[in-house]
């Protein structure tokens, strides 16, 4: 955590961020939320506040990034899938043959918390381990038992240590964003005079593909796939 | 029947007119000048009057100059009378008036030169009429003193302003026409100098024109700080009136007109209006910039004993009244109360009492409508404040009296708005229940419309608390991560790969022990051989059993030197060695005894023990 704000201070900062939302003054509200997370006083709960107020603003690229990056951070949370499903009812886009559902690591991992599956699997690792030591170590009439808890550690540390895998993978390869601009042309190739494919606007979910120059490749959840400028979508 | 009158008479009356005949015929002549007051102030404007009698038509005028005086507007009437007197002839007058409503430019006593006629090549003057000028505005002349004061033609006319409607006399408007711009200007007037603090007083924006407008392009309006405003008028097109003002005739048409309440007690300030004005008609119009005056409105604070409740807006003239949609009600059925608030004052900014009840009906938060309906530029109008109450169960039960307080500036008093307690009545419906059921649905078939309708698409509320999460990288990203996992493996491993080395370096370590004893044996006995040919026989057969007992200890891996023969016979056999070596080992070490304590000293028995050692450590590996 940052040493810029106490606990305290942090706090304060946003009670008044919520007191500025209740009176309707959400730019002062998105300022305070903004100003914890610059400040390393982030988390799902100020980006969600954060999203909730871009929304309430109408700026839905902002309001699906921040909501989106609090889901990816805290998980599902009922009053955070409510606030995307108003913001996704807003979205000027409908994208149409969209596969029903995502990919299965990429489901996988989002069902799932990687640091809870990351220190499980070390925590179980490393048992099951220094019983398997313990298990040399002991005489063998004393050695069932020890040899019973090592092989249950293994089991748990096994599945997760593929989880973790899969987490890794993910993390590494699958690079989703949001529209932030209000529209955002595809085109074939990553130049500005390129004929384009598509257009996008604000608050669609994409994902990244490949990036050159000031053009990245954006692939939609049907397929469709075209170079846009990178200013124009944020990464979750 | 005897006629009135006679021929005779009308011709006679015919010829009397016939001899009469103009009086400028004659060189009499008429001519003069007056002002309407003699002590004027700089502002204030004044009429000088040049009457000339009988002046023939081709008679030149030449009206006064100076550069002390401007003149703001002149006009020209003529009038003919004709008086018969006794029985002479008919005396016909011609009386010319011509009317300058002058200025002064500055203070002091001032001279207005003479004005000039030319009559048939003669001049006639009149005589300069002094004036004493004052710095400022001195009033308007007095009444019947201005004999040549131009009658107002509108006069009869109904004015808006000379009037209040509610009995309250207002002061008119008395514009200032400025210097440079008495054409055209802007002028802004409120209907009075002196309110209390939330009593309407109302400003209007006027343009004062003597000459055709085409259109006003842009009007900027004054900054009301310090007041709750409400539009009273605002006309789309220009639609003038006719105004005079000191005496001069304008066209008067009215850009804004606004209710303004004042919040706060003290001296308010109104800044100058400012608009853009297009005169003239097509190409031949240009755009001018007026700015009107500023002005300033003092504000009394409320009278002391305002009654609880009072607060500021509550100035004006106040009706309260409670409207309810029935008295009787089955249980589920809503009640439609509405709380009216109506009168004179500021409308949008009253409030009206909050209704009340008892906990058995429920009273739902009210939705407020306005209609505000200014009436002779005064605002008024009502506010209905509409509760759903839903009773919650059977029986009588009252709606408290509401009471709204006020201050009528009229009266200068403070009043109270009161209305009724309204009692009602819930029955039990058909089903013969005594209380709602916690079940919402119920009461939303009975009160349909009327209910909060709550609906699942609004944005759901920020969260109230956080916990604060500095950004961090994932666990599997951190450097300790991959080392700790691999750590159990290398650790395992290399326990594994010890404890390996370890049993094949001990296993080694015996055997070079043995070899290396073995090996030192020889040695020793080697050493032995030297002394074989010396003096020293106990030396050299003590050196023979060291060497033997070294060599066994390293075979047997025991110490030998404390065992009798029998366990060391024992010893050998379970090493493996065979008789014929046991033989050996035993018969050296008998005679190594007996040559250490005297014996053996024949050197072929020494050389025969020597031998059997070494024929006893060969071959043994």
């Amino acid at each position: 955590m940052s040493g810029y704000y106490t606990p305290e201070e942090a706090q304060d900062v946003f009670l008044k961020a919520n007191e500025a939302y209740a009176r309707e003054d959400y730019a002062a509200a998105q300022q305070g939320y903004e100003k914890l997370l610059s400040h390393g006083h982030g988390g799902p709960d100020v980006l969600y506040n954060l999203g909730t107020s871009h929304l309430a603003r109408g700026d839905l690229g902002r309001a699906v990034l921040a909501l989106e990056q609090a889901k990816k951070e805290g998980g599902r949370a009922p009053d955070l899938e409510a606030n995307l499903a108003v913001a996704r009812a807003r979205q000027v886009d409908k994208v149409v043959g969209a596969t029903a559902e995502e990919e299965f690591l990429p489901r996988v991992t989002a069902a799932t918390d990687g640091t809870v599956v990351a220190w499980t699997f070390l925590g179980t690792w490393v048992a099951a381990f220094a019983l398997v030591l313990l298990w040399r170590a002991l005489r063998p009439g004393r050695r069932t038992a020890v040899g019973i808890m090592s092989a249950l550690l293994f089991t748990v540390a096994v599945p997760s240590g593929l989880l973790l895998a899969a987490h890794a993978w993910v993390d590494e390869t699958v690079h989703e964003a949001v529209v932030l601009a209000p529209t955002l042309v595809a085109r074939e190739l990553p130049q500005a005079g390129a004929r384009s494919i598509f257009e996008v606007h604000a608050g669609l979910k994409v994902r990244l593909l490949e990036e050159t120059g000031r053009f990245v490749r954006i692939r939609l959840p049907n397929g469709l796939e075209g170079w846009a400028e990178r200013e124009g979508v944020a990464e979750i | 029947m005897r006629r009135t009158g006679s021929a005779r008479g009308a011709l006679l009356a015919v010829l009397a007119l016939l001899a009469t005949a103009p009086a400028w015929a004659n060189d009499d002549l008429d001519f003069y000048q007056t002002v309407d007051r003699e002590e004027v102030g700089s502002q204030d404007t004044f009429r000088l009057t040049v009457v000339v009698v009988d002046a023939p038509p081709n008679a030149q005028m030449q009206l006064p100059e100076s550069d002390d005086f401007e003149v703001l507007s002149s006009s020209r009437s003529s009038q003919r009378s004709i008086s018969l007197s006794g029985g002479g002839p008919a005396v016909i007058q011609d009386v010319t008036r011509y009317v300058l409503v002058m200025r002064a430019n500055r203070a002091g006593r001032l001279k207005i030169p003479p004005s000039q006629i030319t009559v048939r090549g003669k001049t006639y003057r009149t005589q300069p009429v002094e004036l004493s000028v004052r710095t400022g505005r001195l009033g308007s002349p007095p009444s019947g003193s201005s004999g040549g004061s131009l009658p107002d033609p509108f006069a009869s006319a109904p004015s808006q302003q000379r009037q209040d409607p509610f009995g309250e006399e207002l002061d008119a408007d008395e514009p200032t026409i400025p210097r440079g711009d008495s054409d055209l200007f802007l002028r802004a007037s409120l209907d009075r100098d002196e309110v209390y603090v939330g009593e309407q007083v109302t400003l209007s924006l006027y343009i004062y024109s003597r000459v055709d407008l085409s259109s006003v392009d842009s009007v900027t309006m004054p900054k009301l700080e310090g007041f709750w405003t409400e539009e009273v008028e605002s006309p789309t097109q220009l639609s003038g009136e006719q105004k005079i003002v000191d005496g001069i005739p304008y066209r008067a048409y009215l850009l804004r007109r606004r209710a303004l309440f004042p919040v706060k007690p003290g001296t308010l300030s109104i800044t100058a209006a400012e608009a853009d004005i297009t005169t003239g008609f097509l190409f031949a119009g240009h755009r001018v910039h007026r700015v009107s005056n500023a002005l300033k409105v003092k504000v009394r604070p409320l009278p002391p004993g305002a009654p609880p409740g009072m607060a500021n807006a509550q100035v004006g003239s106040w009706r309260l009244s409670m409207d309810v949609s029935q008295t009787r009600v089955e249980l589920g059925q809503p009640v439609t109360v509405k709380v009216i608030l109506e009168g004179v004052g500021n409308v949008k900014n009253v409030t009206p009492p909050k209704l009340t009840g008892p906990a058995a009906l429920k009273i739902y938060d009210p939705t407020t409508t306005d209609k505000v309906a200014p009436q002779r530029n005064r605002v008024q109008g009502r506010r209905v404040v509409e509760y759903l109450v839903m009773p919650q169960r059977t029986g009588t039960f009252t709606l408290p009296a509401l009471e709204f307080p006020y201050f009528d500036p009229r009266e200068q008093s403070y009043e109270v708005a009161r209305t009724d307690a309204v009692t009602i009545t819930v029955e039990a419906g058909a089903g013969g229940v005594s209380a709602l059921p916690s079940s919402p649905s119920h009461v939303a078939d009975a009160a349909n419309e009327q209910k909060n309708v709550l609906t699942a698409g609004g944005l759901r509320p920020v969260r109230y608390q956080a916990k604060f999460v500095a950004p961090s990288e994932p666990p599997w990203k951190r450097g300790f991560f991959v080392p700790a996992v691999l750590a159990p493996l290398g650790l395992l491993l290399g326990v594994a790969l010890i404890g390996g080395v370890r049993g094949r370096l001990a296993t080694r370590t015996e055997a070079d022990r043995g070899r290396q004893q073995a090996k030192a044996a020889r040695k020793r006995l080697a050493a032995a051989e030297k002394l074989q040919g010396g003096t020293n026989v106990g030396a050299f057969y003590a050196e023979v059993e060291k060497a033997l007992h070294g060599f066994l200890e390293a075979r047997l891996g025991v110490p030998v030197g404390g065992l009798t023969r029998e366990v060391l016979a024992e010893r050998l056999t379970a090493a493996g060695a065979d008789a014929e070596r046991r033989s050996r080992v035993l018969f050296v070490l008998e005679a190594c005894d007996l040559g250490r304590y005297g014996g053996g000293g024949n050197p072929a028995e020494r050389q025969k023990v020597m031998d059997t050692a070494m024929a006893a450590m060969e071959g043994w590996a």
